[in-house]
């Protein structure tokens, strides 16, 4: 066990000095966020009227109305290719709150430990929500996400059900008495 | 051969980085990385004289000399960190918590490892297990700097930049060779160890050839409490963002 966690603390330790002796790794950053149309990284985000559009399936279905197989296919592409843009648009904007966050907080005499690590976690999250969002849109397409994510929120509402039970009599009990 | 040749090469090198090093006074401005390379070169006369002494010598010579070289380079890390950070006191603060948990749990590990132990000390580990031990604690906390470096874009020149990712590979490297040997012999990771050694002395000549000024960040006069109102600031804009997705998502 010892010998494995060794091994990868090696191989992550050179993997990230090799980003970080290529000066590709800030090159990178900026590349992704000027290969952006300009002023995006700095727009404001999208309006919930437009974004709600996206991900609905209102449109689609209006589309596939028309039975026409060429304008549902370019409805489809032209709704992914949106989606993505916004996508990276929103991890671009996060991007940039973590990084002013970053150049601000690391000259405070009284930075704190847990808010930092707090805030690196809420970040992290993010992104790692975004990187989902991509490529689920890659495979699904954005009209199938808004169904997605409820069949999650049913799913974890159950989950959060069967938990309370199996949630023992007395701990049930105690907890109601403290309430 | 081969083994001679890195040998050779290494010394050589090592002895231009140091004339170097005193030529463009870069010694003075990083002491315990010259120290260190200093040590190196003493380290491998006394290793070459006690081989052509006797075996049994030349084993105790060179396990004492690998823990001081160890522990010379860990305040490498040290030097790279309170140089690097000087001008940073936030980032400085979340290294030292970051560091002091590394070697938390290192020496968590130290404990369990003693304890599991049938004579309460660890008497039954080889030097071999305790390198093995240590380097990844060393891995653990460069690791840790390098990642606070990039998450806080601290500047870095290009001396520093060269000492850290030079010693940085160097014990990546060791600590995979280390995984892979079980005792000293003139394998494949052997020479991969020595080789790695030469390229991060390659590196530090290229890198410390002259001195070069840590590029300065701007200053930026802060008041009592400001940290708290960015921290709380991105705080709610990393939560707007989160509440944005979801709503965007479930329309």
């Amino acid at each position: 066990m010892m010998e494995l966690l060794s091994l990868s603390a090696g191989v992550v330790l050179l993997v990230l000095l090799i980003a970080f002796a290529s000066k590709r790794w800030a090159a990178a950053r900026d590349m992704r966020e000027s290969a952006l149309p300009i002023g995006e990284a700095d727009a404001e985000p999208c309006p919930e009227v437009f974004v709600s559009r996206v991900f609905s399936r209102g449109d689609w279905e209006f589309v596939h109305s028309l039975r026409s197989e060429g304008i549902s296919k370019l409805f489809d592409r032209e709704r992914k290719k949106v989606a993505l843009l916004w996508v990276r648009q929103t991890s671009v904007m996060i991007r940039k709150a973590m990084r002013e966050h970053a150049s601000a907080a690391r000259q405070s005499e009284n930075l704190q430990f847990s808010t930092e690590i707090s805030i690196l976690a809420q970040f992290l999250t993010l992104i790692v929500v975004c990187g989902i969002l991509s490529v689920a849109i890659q495979m699904v397409g954005p009209l199938f996400l808004g169904g997605l994510a409820r069949f999650a929120q049913r799913l974890s509402r159950r989950v959060a059900k069967v938990q309370e039970s199996l949630q023992p009599a007395p701990l049930v009990k105690t907890a109601g008495r403290i309430a | 051969m081969l083994a001679q040749l890195i040998w050779w090469s290494s010394i050589a090198l090592e002895m231009v980085l140091l004339v170097r090093g005193f030529y463009s006074r870069l010694a003075y401005r990083l002491p315990v990385f010259y120290s260190y390379i200093a040590f190196v070169i003493l380290q491998e006369i006394a290793r070459f004289l006690a081989f052509r002494w006797s075996n049994g010598v030349y084993k105790n010579v060179y396990w004492l000399t690998e823990f001081l070289g160890l522990a010379i380079g860990s305040l490498i890390v040290f030097e790279i960190y309170k140089v690097s950070l000087a001008a940073y006191p936030g980032t400085a603060r979340m290294a030292r918590n970051v560091l002091a948990f590394v070697f938390v749990i290192a020496l968590t590990k130290g404990i369990a490892v003693a304890t599991a132990s049938p004579t309460g000390s660890p008497v039954g580990s080889t030097a071999l297990e305790i390198e093995r031990a240590l380097r990844a604690v060393q891995a653990a906390a460069i690791l840790a700097l390098v990642v606070l470096f990039l998450l806080y874009s601290i500047p870095f020149g290009r001396n520093l930049r060269g000492i850290l990712i030079g010693y940085g590979s160097f014990v990546g490297v060791r600590v995979i060779c280390l995984a892979f040997v079980s005792q000293l012999t003139h394998n494949f990771w052997f020479y991969a160890y020595s080789a790695s050694y030469l390229a991060a002395l390659s590196l530090w000549l290229v890198h410390l050839w002259s001195y070069e000024p840590i590029p300065q960040a701007k200053v930026s006069v802060q008041l009592e409490g400001e940290y708290l109102r960015i921290a709380a600031t991105t705080r709610r804009h990393l939560q707007d963002t989160r509440a944005y997705l979801r709503k965007a998502v479930r329309s």
